[in-house]
């Protein structure tokens, strides 16, 4: 244990270098407190939004999911640490283990759990072939030059 | 593998002093170098973005960030009243001395190989010139890097207020996202080396260039480290965390005066104990050809280079790469790093074992093939049946 003494010792020190910090700034900085400076920021004006208390159910696959893998990578460890003297009988275990989760992992993203944001279909923009160009710009000061639009109108649509 | 020889015959006073001393001058190193740090980031990307950057104070601004530091001690520190009191003074406690006990198991001297195993004496006792080496270093280092997510959740959490609580959600799952494949990442580097201290890692890298593990690991699992790292560290390109275009300062909005400063500090300290793990784990740690005699002085200058070299590169990332959409870094983390570093970590041992039982060539990579292939094959039919179920989905919505 002597091997975590200097590691507790360094912790101590952040633990006094943070409490000292705080202490100091107590001590040096001012204290004139209003509501402003007391009520949560939102850009100047007084906020009216309670503060959202639940959220997208995304997260939360994506915490169950990240549990699993960390149970993976934790029996991952001390296989690498002996991967040597375990040989051909370890590395069949550990692929059975992670193939099972690969299969898991690769179920939640056949079920889309990891996609995220609109999705593709919503990001494409929607074409009706009434609106085009010509539909929705309306072109200015061509005057005099209107018959050179006329023409490629007239090719295109030939 | 007996750690530090430091502790090995009992701990007397003397034991204690230099431990003492090392702690210390790891603590200022770590404090001092994290100043530089930030005037480093400023200056650079001013000078990429064709500006002077901070010039005023001291020469070529170097004092600017102390300035900066005294000036937090005298601004009101303010915190909403429908924070949680408790918790929102605890957060940047839990960022800071996590931010500090990371450094600890980071070799930064000694010289490996030829017979010496990285040893140097101080005051007539050897040591190793790394604050602590416990047997599980590496554990140590991931353990802080995910306590220090709490840091950040809590502080967002306890603020009361809804940039804060958006910000840390976000921050949550997207470092559990690339934890994943960092901690896998490591374990490559955890098989080739055969243990978890940080001191046996630089020391199974001893002897020339082919022997880092960037190069004998492929270079593969480095690639990934390096991405899960910037993720872990919230710089940009995945600084979603406190996107400021989106969520003013994200989990720091509320945080103001010294406060502030410490989760300033934390982060950027968690710059450089990355960029020093990153060189332990991959570039040999203190390695590096010695000159003229002074053998315990040239691996540290390597050390600090090699470190310097990294910091130089997380600085070019927030020059250059523009920030991920949220579902572009999900994508990446989940569905590109993590297969790709399960299937090189698997390859790798098989490539170990192969070495060291002397399997036959065809049999071992064809193997190593056919389950590359199937896992592939697999993982692109879910992708697509994942899109077009989601599509689905959203149509409904």
């Amino acid at each position: 244990m002597e091997q975590y003494l200097p590691v507790l010792t360094l912790g101590v020190l952040g633990v006094l270098f943070v409490l000292l910090s705080i202490v100091a700034s107590r001590l040096l900085a001012p204290e004139r407190n209003t509501l402003a400076k007391r009520s949560p920021y939102e850009c100047g004006i007084t906020d009216q939004v309670a503060i959202p208390e639940r959220f997208p159910v995304k997260f939360y696959l994506v915490a169950m999911l990240f549990i699993m893998f960390d149970i993976e990578i934790v029996f991952l460890y001390p296989w690498a640490v002996a991967n040597d003297e375990l040989g051909l009988f370890g590395l069949v275990a550990m692929t059975i283990f992670a193939g099972i989760f690969f299969l898991s992992f690769v179920y939640e993203l056949a079920k889309g759990g990891l996609n995220w944001g609109p999705g593709r279909r919503a990001l494409t923009p929607v074409k009706s072939p009434e609106r085009t160009t010509e539909s929705t710009i309306r072109k200015v000061g061509l005057e005099g030059r209107i018959d050179a639009i006329v023409e490629t109108d007239d090719s295109e649509a030939a | 593998m007996n750690g530090d020889p430091l502790y090995l015959d009992g701990v007397d006073l003397g034991d204690l002093g230099v431990m003492a001393l090392k702690v210390v001058i790891a603590f200022v190193f770590l404090l001092v170098a994290t100043m530089f740090m930030v005037w480093f980031e400023r200056k650079l990307i001013s000078d990429m973005q064709n500006r002077i950057g901070p010039n005023v104070a001291g020469p070529w601004g170097l004092l600017q960030t102390f300035a900066d530091g005294v000036k937090f001690f005298f601004k009101e520190d303010l915190r909403p009243e429908n924070a949680d009191p408790l918790v929102f003074r605890l957060a940047p406690y839990i960022s800071a001395v996590t931010a500090f006990l990371s450094f600890a198991v980071v070799p930064i001297g000694g010289s490996f190989g030829d017979g010496s195993s990285g040893t140097v004496t101080i005051f007539g006792r050897e040591t190793f010139l790394q604050v602590a080496d416990p047997p599980i270093g590496i554990l140590l280092l991931l353990a802080m890097s995910s306590i220090a997510v709490y840091g950040v959740m809590l502080a967002g959490w306890a603020s009361g207020s809804k940039y804060p609580l958006i910000g840390s959600v976000r921050a949550s799952a997207q470092a559990i996202s690339y934890e994943a494949a960092l901690g896998m990442a490591t374990v490559v580097v955890v098989v080739l080396a055969g243990t978890l201290s940080t001191h046996g890692i630089v020391e199974a890298q001893a002897g020339g260039i082919t022997r880092w593990f960037v190069v004998s690991s492929g270079i593969v699992p480095f690639i990934v480290f390096l991405i899960a790292a910037t993720a872990e560290l919230n710089r940009p390109p995945f600084d979603l965390v406190e996107a400021e275009q989106e969520l003013v300062g994200g989990f720091h909005t509320e945080y103001s005066s010294i406060r502030f400063a410490l989760f300033f500090l934390a982060e950027f300290m968690n710059v450089i104990t990355m960029s020093a793990i990153m060189v332990t784990l991959f570039f040999g740690g203190p390695a590096g050809p010695i000159f003229f005699g002074m053998t315990w002085f040239w691996p540290t200058i390597w050390f600090l280079l090699k470190v310097l070299a990294f910091l130089f590169v997380f600085v070019w990332f927030r020059a250059t790469l523009p920030r991920l959409r949220y579902d572009q870094l999900m994508h990446l983390g989940w569905k590109v790093l993590i297969p790709l570093i399960l299937f090189w970590l698997m390859f790798i041992s098989l490539k170990e074992l192969r070495a060291a039982y002397d399997w036959n060539w065809v049999a071992t990579y064809g193997a190593a093939l056919i389950a590359l292939l199937a896992g592939t094959a697999l993982l692109v039919a879910g992708l697509r049946a994942g899109d077009r179920a989601y599509e689905d989905e959203m149509e409904d919505v």
